[in-house]
C-alpha cells in the first residue's frame, strides 16, 4: 500500500480490492471529514488517474458514483466540484458513521462481546 | 463488441505448442494484460494477431477481419525486435516513423516526448535502455489507430523509465480510448492499469476477466499470479 497526496487530498490504494470502490470511499471520506468543502474543486479524472498511476477507466467509475450520489457536480469545461448542498454533505456523513458503527459492531461480535456491554464501552470511552 | 477474438487457436513449433486451443476475446476500448511467465506463449499470441504467426488450427478476428495487411494498418505493435536507426536524433526518429507508418500523429509523438521527458536531439545509439524504451512506445502511441500491442514493454528497464511509461499509457488512453493489450510478467507496477486480464500458461488461457471483479473475488494480480503460476 503506497500513500498518494494530491493537493487536499490523500489516498492509499490497496490492490488486493477493487480500486473504484477505494477512490469513491476515499473521496467520500474527505468531503465527511471537511477536507473537501462544498463548491471545492476535485482533480480532473485524467489528473486524478495520472496521480495515482491507474486506468482512467477506474476513476471514471467512482466519479460516476459519486455525481449519481449528488455529492459532486460536473460544470461544463470547468471540472468537477463538491455540491454546495448540506443535505447531500450530510446524508454522506451518515452512510459513513453507520459504516464506522456496523465495523465496531462486526469486531464486538468477534471478541464475543454483548451488544450491552458494548453499548457500556461506548458511553465510557473518551470522547474528547 | 471484441476488437480480437481468438478461437482455439493452435500453433505449433515441432513438438512445442506455443499455442494450445487457446480461446479468448479482447474487448474493444479497454485495456487488457496478458499475463503469464516466459515462454506461456504471449509474443505468438501477439504474432498471430498481426498474422506474422500462422496457426495451425482455429481462428483469429481482428478488427472485424482476418490478419492482413489492411487489419494491420489500424495497429501500432510493439515487440523487442524493433529497432532505430543508431545515428538519428530522438526528433529524427520520430519524424522517420511518420514517413513510414500509416496514421502518425508528428505532434502528439513531440508532445508525448516532453511529457516523458526524453530529450528531442539525444542520439539513438546512446540512449539507455530505458530511454530506448520510452522512445518505442511514444513511436507507438502517437499512432492514431484502433489496437496497440505492447509486447513486454516494461521488461528490462530501470524504474524511473517504467513509471514514464505508465504515465504515457495513461495519459495516450485519457486522451483516446483505443484498444491496448500488453503482455508483461512484471505484474506489479502494471496491475492498475488493466481493466480485463488474461493469465496465460503453456499456451492456453488458465485465468481471465474484469480485474476489478477478479480483485473483490480473488485478491491482487500479483498474488492471483503467485498463485496460478508458484
Amino acid at each position: 500500500m503506497e500513500e498518494v497526496n494530491t493537493g487536499d487530498l490523500t489516498f492509499t490504494l490497496d490492490l488486493s480490492k477493487p480500486l473504484w470502490g477505494q477512490v469513491l470511499h476515499q473521496i467520500r471520506g474527505a468531503v465527511a471529514r471537511s477536507d473537501l468543502q462544498p463548491g471545492d474543486k476535485i482533480p480532473s479524472l485524467r489528473d486524478l488517474a495520472q496521480q495515482l498511476k491507474i486506468n482512467p477507466n477506474t476513476v471514471m467509475r467512482a466519479y460516476q458514483e459519486l455525481e449519481r450520489d449528488g455529492l459532486t457536480e460536473t460544470r461544463r469545461g470547468q471540472g468537477t466540484f463538491i455540491t454546495s448542498s448540506q443535505q447531500k454533505i450530510s446524508d454522506v456523513k451518515k452512510l459513513l458513521a453507520g459504516e464506522a458503527a456496523k465495523e465496531f459492531m462486526l469486531a464486538m461480535k468477534t471478541l464475543g462481546v454483548s451488544k450491552k456491554d458494548a453499548c457500556t464501552l461506548l458511553e465510557e470511552a473518551k470522547w474528547s | 463488441m471484441m476488437a480480437v477474438n481468438l478461437e482455439n487457436a493452435t500453433k505449433a513449433y515441432g513438438s512445442q505448442r506455443a499455442l494450445d486451443s487457446l480461446t479468448l476475446g479482447l474487448p474493444e476500448g479497454q485495456v487488457t494484460g496478458i499475463l503469464g511467465p516466459n515462454g506461456a506463449g504471449k509474443s505468438t499470441l501477439f504474432k498471430a494477431i498481426i498474422g506474422l504467426v500462422k496457426l495451425d488450427a482455429g481462428s483469429v478476428r481482428v478488427l472485424d477481419g482476418s490478419p492482413s495487411w489492411k487489419t494491420n494498418g489500424q495497429i501500432s505493435y510493439l515487440s523487442d525486435q524493433c529497432r532505430w536507426y543508431g545515428s538519428h536524433t530522438v526528433r529524427q526518429a520520430i519524424d522517420y516513423a511518420a514517413a513510414v507508418f500509416p496514421h502518425f500523429d508528428q505532434e502528439r509523438a513531440r508532445e508525448l516526448a516532453e511529457f516523458m521527458r526524453l530529450k528531442n536531439d539525444a542520439i539513438v545509439r546512446t540512449l539507455s535502455r530505458g530511454e530506448e524504451a520510452r522512445l518505442k512506445l511514444i513511436i507507438c502511441l502517437a499512432r492514431d489507430v484502433r489496437l496497440m500491442l505492447l509486447d513486454e514493454p516494461f521488461s528490462g528497464i530501470d524504474l524511473v523509465s517504467r513509471e514514464k511509461i505508465i504515465q504515457g499509457l495513461i495519459e495516450s488512453f485519457a486522451e483516446r480510448k483505443q484498444t491496448i493489450i500488453i503482455s508483461t510478467h512484471e505484474i506489479r507496477e502494471a496491475e492498475s492499469l488493466f481493466d480485463q486480464v488474461a493469465f496465460i500458461d503453456q499456451g492456453q488461457v488458465v485465468l481471465a476477466g474484469e480485474v476489478e471483479a477478479l480483485r473483490q473475488e480473488k485478491g491482487s494480480l500479483e498474488s492471483i499470479y503467485r498463485g496460478l503460476f508458484q
